[in-house]
């Protein structure tokens, strides 16, 4: 990298003095790690969909370079900026996810995209982080004096939000939204005894969901009772993770992709672990780890509650996916289709991950008296 | 408003203030610069909310600490300290490279679909069948780059392939392609040399009859998908995949070769249109040699026509002619309805119905049971046979297997064409009685003689070697005595009946000649015959039976203008048994010849008053002082089918 000078005071300049390089560092190793596992994974895949081998790829590759420009330039923005767009997107995501009951394509029973050329977008996903956003931006407005009711609007278009998505239906994404506002409210210094009760809310909405949708039933089922059903995918997954051992059967070498129908995008941890190892498998753990823990840590050094309560939301939206991904090929949850940072397969996904990476790497530059130095 | 020192906005407050004395003044005398800072009361809650808001924060980064380590054991647990065994299948699904020297790795990257097919041998080891390790050779057009460069690249590696075909086969838009079906391991180096993409191998093998011609029927063969389509591969299809331990026949292939060899002699000396030959332990029931003309080169088995591919042995059903005659003796022996000494008119035609029954070289006189043998008398037979009655001609029929499959293991074994009980009146006991009216496979025959010959057990046939010490347990259907009879009846027809040319010096042949007119579309063509005869060595001890049968021998000079099975067929069986008699163990008993030819011999009449004369034939027979002229031949009726043993005179004739 051109070494800039201290003294270099235009855009790039200030911005390369300020931002959490070491975070940026580790968001370029996950895109690389996203390229790797993309050559491994995703030809066995097309030939079995009787694609051109290299489709996947391709698309891929234009996405996670496109995903790292967002990064860069998202992170330019200042907390405003930051707020303006997550407002926007907060928005337009709001509508094209009502959109999508409308006018969604239906994949597997439930309508979450809304196909453009090229790919299909999981509005959804781009709600998640703008939502986070803007419900810092409430709750921490909200305690300003004044009588501006931050946390009812917040609560209120959280209601909105869980509404669209349990029509979608999107159990998960839904389960992700509320912990990453739970987790924000804890935060933002909640009553202990109202953090129980919430946990408890938590624990008996989840028991809804098993009664009511089929397959969120099936799925907990399976995962309860090896026996009762079904469990190829993950079961295929183990064995992958288990042939791999210690330094895996090395690049290429796998199998599981042959298999699994979602070997490119929700299982690709399983072929990181065929192909790579443990050790490798817990570098890229690692490299999440250490960006949600850096990223929840240095906001204790920080003064602006919208800072701490958006930077909170987006750090636990990013580790939750992360873990809920590389949980449920491990078995450890119920089997929940959710995309591994920059790591899986999909323009949405990677492209949604990118705006909220950009976005926390903008709120986390140094500043003075909440001007960027 | 409040007004507070500075050490609480230290803490928080942006400008840190820092501690100072005043100008000049000692150190010890020095106090904290007072300044006054204005904090208003929200200020103070949202600092206090901050302060709370921090340590939630350690908290939330302790919760993810606390997940993403539950990840890590979890990690560690499936990989290394409890990792899933991968299922067998999923590793052997995947076919192990070729190995470097260009041999194709070990057999068996998937045991239930390409485990080695077993070798076939002949009882003494010779390899019969074996399968090579190839490759089959297929293509997914939609991988490559240029299809016309491939298909010339292919060609000048495998010059066989077509390359118009090659052409319109890749251009067709499919996604799998065989190109070739079985491919060397070398080509299948080379070709993977090229380096074309999209050409893809799977392990196959090829199934190579060594000995091509030999028992190439009783073999069969694969298909191309490596499934056995006839014969032993199609019987042991099964046990040849998943047992890779040789199938040991009971063929003998030297014996076998010489079967053949003498068969296609004398096939070709007469001009014979098929010939069939068998020899099988009497004993035990192995088939040592089965061989059926024409044949073909097994390793072409595609090429061959049907006419070829027909194993004859246990396939074609013929009349059997006068080897019957033989049945029909032990039958009269054993029931009681004919002494040895018996006598039967065969001095007149047999008119029944719309039949005349006629001798062939008739002697015109009532004939005693060993003439009727030597002579080959269908007058005489015919009278044993109505003596037998309906009943007990088709019960020992039955027990003999003449109306059932043979039983041996291979699937081309066909069902004998029988008249129907209810069919089955006098005159098809009659002409059964001479071979006529039934139709048997060559096999049948052998059975039925070997049972004869062997004191009386009905053998179930098999292609398999049986283990030395194992004795197969057959079903006794006759007294010991008609068996012992029964062979001096058949060492007379050798030694003074039309078998003589079977002789052997040494190996005291027995046997029977059977000659059936074929059936044409009008009945019975004259001179057009099926000439068998059907032997059993020695007589004294008897070990082996040859049959050997020409398809529509045609006359020489040599014979005579007779195609009869004395003159085409018994000469073979003689030769076979000269030449198969060492191979198998059995040298030519040539000392002591007048005692075993005395223990084995029966005089064509009672002789000296030795032998007893018999009187129990139903019908009084009177030895006519006068001949009579067979009645002039008949125009042949509109022919029925076998079943009803219609039947014109002279129409058939046995000897």
């Amino acid at each position: 990298m051109p070494a800039l000078s201290r003294a270099d005071n235009s855009l790039i300049g200030r911005w390369w003095w300020t931002v959490d390089r070491w975070t940026l560092v580790a968001i370029a190793t996950l895109i690389g790690a996203g390229y790797v596992m993309m050559l491994a994974a995703s030809p066995a895949v097309a030939e079995r969909i009787h694609q051109a081998r290299d489709v996947f790829i391709f698309k891929q590759v234009f996405f996670l370079a496109l995903a790292g420009c967002t990064v860069v330039v998202v992170s330019l923005l200042s907390p405003k900026g930051v707020r303006r767009v997550a407002l926007a997107g907060c928005l337009v995501a709001l509508v094209l996810t009502a959109a999508t009951l409308v006018i969604g394509v239906e994949i597997k029973g439930a309508r979450r995209w809304i196909a453009l050329p090229g790919l299909g977008l999981q509005p959804s996903e781009f709600l998640k982080p703008c939502f986070a956003v803007v419900a810092a931006w409430l709750i921490a407005e909200g305690k300003r004096p004044g009588r501006f009711p931050g946390l009812l609007i917040a609560f209120g278009v959280y209601g909105l939000i869980a509404l669209l998505l349990k029509s979608q239906p999107d159990i998960g994404m839904l389960a992700v939204v509320t912990a990453v506002f739970f987790a924000q409210l804890f935060v933002n210094g909640l009553n202990l005894v109202l953090v129980g009760i919430g946990a408890g809310g938590i624990a008996a909405a989840s028991v809804g969901a098993y009664f009511m949708f089929p397959h969120v039933q099936s799925r907990v089922t399976r995962f309860l009772d090896p026996a009762a059903g079904d469990n190829y995918q993950v079961n295929r997954a183990l064995e992958a993770f288990g042939a791999g051992g210690l330094f895996g059967r090395g690049p290429g070498e796998g199998h599981v992709k042959d298999v699994l129908p979602d070997a490119h995008a929700d299982f690709v941890f399983a072929v990181a672990g065929e192909e790579f190892g443990l050790i490798i498998c817990v570098l890229l753990l690692a490299v999440f780890a250490f960006i949600v823990l850096r990223g929840l840590l240095l906001l204790v050094k920080e003064h602006d509650l919208f800072v701490v309560l958006a930077a909170t939301g987006l750090v636990s939206s990013f580790g939750l996916q992360a873990f809920v991904n590389m949980a449920s090929t491990l078995k450890l949850i119920p089997t929940k289709g959710m995309t591994l940072p920059f790591v899986s397969y999909g323009g949405s996904s990677v492209m949604a991950i990118a705006l909220a990476m950009g976005m926390l790497l903008a709120l986390t530059r140094r500043r003075h008296q909440g001007e960027l130095l | 408003m409040t007004r507070r020192p500075t050490p609480a906005a230290a803490s928080s407050g942006p400008p840190p203030s820092s501690p100072a004395r005043r100008f000049g003044a000692p150190r010890d005398a020095s106090v904290p610069r007072m300044e006054h800072v204005r904090v208003t009361a929200p200020d103070l809650l949202r600092r206090a909310a901050l302060d709370k808001t921090r340590s939630r924060l350690v908290i939330a980064a302790g919760g993810f600490a606390l997940l993403f380590a539950g990840v890590v054991v979890k990690l560690a647990d499936a990989t290394v300290i409890q990792p899933v065994k991968p299922r067998v299948a999923e590793i052997e699904r995947r076919p192990e490279p070729p190995k470097p020297d260009g041999t194709p790795a070990t057999p068996a990257p998937t045991p239930h679909i390409h485990a080695q097919r077993a070798n076939i041998t002949d009882r003494n080891g010779q390899v019969l069948a074996l399968s090579l390790a190839t490759a089959g050779l297929y293509a997914n057009p939609r991988e490559m780059i240029d299809l016309n460069e491939t298909t010339e690249r292919l060609k000048k590696v495998l010059p066989r392939l077509d390359v118009e075909t090659v052409r319109a086969k890749l251009g067709s838009g499919k996604q799998f392609i065989y190109l070739a079906r079985q491919i060397t391991p070398a080509e299948q180096v080379a070709i993977n040399a090229l380096g074309i993409p999209g050409i893809y191998f799977e392990p196959t093998e090829r199934r190579r009859y060594p000995l091509g011609r030999a028992a190439a029927q009783v073999l069969g063969e694969v298909d191309v998908d490596g499934k056995g389509v006839g014969g032993v591969e199609r019987a042991f299809d099964t046990r040849l995949r998943e047992d890779s331990s040789p199938l040991r026949l009971s063929i003998d292939v030297r014996v076998q070769a010489v079967v053949h060899d003498e068969l296609l002699s004398a096939m070709t000396q007469f001009s014979a249109i098929a010939a069939c030959g068998i020899v099988m332990d009497v004993n035990t029931g192995e088939v040592i040699a089965m061989v059926s003309l024409p044949d073909y080169d097994n390793n072409e088995a595609g090429k061959a026509d049907e006419d070829a591919r027909h194993n004859r042995g246990v396939n074609a059903m013929y009349e059997p002619g006068s080897t019957f005659k033989l049945q029909t003796a032990g039958m009269a022996l054993d029931s009681g309805a004919a002494q040895i000494w018996s006598i039967f008119d065969a001095s007149a035609p047999i008119h029944i119905g719309r039949f005349t029954i006629t001798d062939f070289e008739g002697k015109h006189r009532p004939l005693y049971l060993p003439e009727v043998l030597a002579y080959s008398s269908n007058l005489g037979a015919a009278r044993m046979a109505m003596a037998v009655g309906t009943e007990r001609q088709r019960a020992w029929l039955g027990r003999m297997g003449m109306f059932s499959r043979i039983g041996i293991e291979l699937p081309e074994a066909g069902l004998p064409i029988v008249p129907p009980a209810s069919n089955w009146k006098d005159v098809a006991t009659m002409t059964v009685g001479f071979g006529h009216g039934i139709a048997v496979s060559p096999l049948h025959v052998v059975r039925g003689t070997a049972a004869l010959a062997n004191g009386g057990i009905v053998l179930r046939p098999t292609i398999l070697a049986l283990p030395p010490d194992v004795k197969p347990q057959g079903e006794r259907i006759m007294q010991q005595s008609t068996s012992d009879t029964v062979r001096k009846l058949m060492r007379l027809v050798v030694t003074a009946g039309y078998g003589k040319p079977a002789e052997v010096p040494g190996y005291y042949v027995g046997g029977k000649t059977g000659t059936a007119e074929k059936v044409g579309a009008h009945g019975y063509k004259k001179h057009t015959n099926v000439s068998a005869f059907m032997s059993v060595f020695p007589m004294n001890a008897p070990r082996y039976a040859v049959y050997m049968m020409l398809d529509e021998p045609k006359a020489t000079s040599a014979t005579h203008g007779y195609s009869t099975a004395g003159y085409v067929s018994a000469p073979a069986a003689g030769k076979v048994i000269a030449r198969i008699g060492p191979m198998l163990g059995l040298l030519p008993q040539l000392d002591n010849v007048a005692a075993i030819e005395a223990s084995i011999a029966i005089p064509l009449e009672p002789g000296r008053g030795s032998v007893p004369m018999a009187r129990a034939t139903p019908k009084p027979l009177v030895r006519p002082a006068q001949t009579q002229q067979p009645a002039a031949p008949a125009v042949p009726a509109a022919r029925d089918i076998r079943h009803e043993a219609s039947f014109v005179a002279p129409a058939v004739t046995g000897r």
